[in-house]
């Protein structure tokens, strides 16, 4: 009698294989629709923008007297909306529910009574959620990009370094939340909160204060590779720029990889280690 | 071993009056969440910022180099505005399920086969939710003022300012009924306490992020009425008597308050039904 030996599939082609599983769920759910509302509100804000100083150039935003360009109103929508809103919110919301709503649904064990190694389930879900919201944040950015940096004669050409540096950052920034939320997601019992309270608790807190305690953030390194300088809309503003020390862009880009690398792995050993027990 | 006949049996408990219902689903509730380790420490949390100033209050009244920290009024506004990243915390974690999880567990049809209404239903939910909120903003802050006394050793402050405790009162159950009723409302429109809890974050903070990008636009802040959190201060700052903060007229503000409140209720009134009708 012959014995046949069964080749388990690896890690990168179980997680392309949850990853084309996944997509196609993340990208026809009713979630996409929170996440078209999110991505098109600056969307909509720039165009109303637009229009507006179209009908009424004396609407131009002014500070002290001075007309503001179009390209400084691009790089305030920047980090208002993007940076410190989008980008943390849906790293929080998808990459917490990885696996926890695989849990709330009771399907996890769908998954794991596959011939695939549980981690790549992970990783697999992780890079859809990535191409998901890649695939939605940055088309959205284009058209905010397009539709604001030619208000007061900016030109569309000479920002466009800006533009590809942003898009840039939004990616990284996205890959890494993701990723830190995938490991709180895969860990604990009440997700969402341990990431609300990361993301618009202590990230905004500790930027405040001098000295090391802001590198245990993403916020540190990623605001370090955005092109426009921070807009000082309220005292928190000016008291973060006070404090601002930040990384070159080649220490940040390194340490947004290793948060990435790091927790994206610690994540995929919790699901390969850990007993989640389905509420009955 | 005896066999009990496990038959009928005439109900021996108190009949609860028509309308009380909602305390049993209120006390329940709390109940369910003072048992959560994580739950108190998020508590425990919350109430630091109440540590801090009573240290400041005690430095003020006791070390004469500390005198330049004693308590104005304005002291007990920023308390109350500095205690909203609390409420916003406290709000996600109570508030995300408990309509949601019931809608998720079928439990509304349970619910409501019982000799409660529905406005009861939401009453006790409410109260879960305003209960937690008020030990966060209401209860510091009148201990806030208690403790002012009681480390002064004079009543001169309570009494100069009177008004401290309504005006406290006032801006906690402001603060506490808008949390509470928009959160009740986004979590009765999923059934997943996650997605209610990320509505939630984003009813507060891109309203605040889009009013930023507006008030940069505009170059005023007259347009502040389209974020929760700005209508909340500029109301907080008009019951204390303080400079408003935002162009807005506090009662815009007001008016934008009471309507989110309506909305709510009106949501509420929507989705809290104990059987749906599909045609």
């Amino acid at each position: 009698m012959t014995k046949t030996a069964v080749k388990r599939p690896g890690l990168l082609s179980s997680a392309v294989k949850i990853f084309d599983l996944s997509l196609g769920q993340m990208l026809w759910s009713r979630r996409s629709v929170f996440l078209a509302v999110l991505v098109g509100g600056p969307v909509l804000l720039a165009g109303v923008v637009r229009v507006a100083i179209a009908f009424e150039p004396a609407a131009m935003p002014r500070i002290n007297g001075a007309n503001v360009g179009g390209a400084a109103l691009f790089g305030m929508m920047i980090w208002l909306l993007y940076i410190r809103f989008i980008v943390p919110v849906l790293g929080v919301f998808y990459g917490t529910s990885l696996i926890a709503d695989e849990i709330d649904d009771k399907t996890i064990t769908y998954l794991f009574v596959r011939p695939i190694p549980r981690a790549a389930v992970l990783v697999g879900k992780y890079l859809s959620f990535l191409a998901c919201t890649v695939l939605l944040v940055l088309p959205s950015v284009v058209v905010v990009y397009f539709l604001v940096v030619p208000i007061g004669g900016g030109s569309v050409g000479r920002e466009f370094p800006s533009l590809a540096a942003d898009l840039g950052m939004l990616t990284v920034g996205l890959a890494a939340y993701g990723a830190v939320f995938a490991l709180v997601g895969a860990r604990v019992k009440r997700p969402l909160v341990v990431g609300l309270v990361f993301a618009f608790g202590w990230e905004p807190g500790v930027l405040l204060f001098p000295g090391y305690l802001k590198r245990a953030t993403v916020a540190y390194y990623l605001q370090a590779l955005v092109p426009q300088a921070m807009p000082q809309d309220s005292a928190i503003s000016m008291l973060m720029q006070m404090f601002q020390e930040l990384p070159s862009v080649a220490t940040s880009l390194v340490s947004l990889a290793g948060i990435t690398l790091a927790t994206l792995w610690l994540a995929g050993r919790a699901v390969e280690t850990r007993e989640y027990v389905l509420e009955q | 071993m005896p066999i009990h006949d496990q038959g009928y049996r005439r109900y021996g408990g108190d009949k609860v009056p028509h309308g009380r219902a909602w305390i049993v689903i209120a006390s329940s509730g709390i109940r369910t969440f003072v048992t959560k380790r994580a739950f108190l420490g998020l508590l425990l949390l919350s109430w630091m910022p109440f540590f801090v100033r009573a240290v400041q209050i005690y430095a003020s009244a006791n070390l004469p180099q500390a005198a330049f920290l004693a308590l104005t009024p304005e002291t007990f506004r920023q308390f109350l505005e500095q205690q909203s990243i609390f409420v916003f915390f406290v709000t996600v974690y109570v508030g995300s399920g408990l309509i949601a999880n019931d809608r998720r567990a079928n439990a509304l049809q349970i619910y409501l086969s019982k000799p409660l209404g529905r406005a009861e239903y939401v009453l006790g939910k409410l109260a879960v939710l305003m209960s937690f909120l008020l030990l966060v903003t209401w209860i510091p802050g009148l201990l806030l003022l208690i403790v002012q006394a009681v480390f002064a050793g004079s009543f001169a402050f309570v009494v100069d300012n009177i008004y401290l405790f309504p005006a406290i009162t006032l801006v906690s159950f402001i603060v506490t009924a808008t949390a509470a009723a928009s959160m009740l409302a986004l979590s009765s429109l999923s059934n997943s306490s996650r997605y209610v809890g990320i509505l939630y974050a984003a009813l507060i903070f891109f309203s605040q992020a889009l009013f930023n990008v507006l008030r940069f636009v505009t170059g005023g802040s007259t347009i502040a009425w389209v974020s929760v959190e700005a209508n909340l201060q500029q109301v907080g700052r008009a019951i204390f008597r303080q400079p408003l903060l935002y162009e807005t007229p506090w009662f815009v503000s007001m008016l934008m308050i009471v309507g989110l409140i309506a909305v709510s209720g009106f949501v509420l009134e929507r989705r809290v039904r104990g059987v749906e009708i599909v045609a």
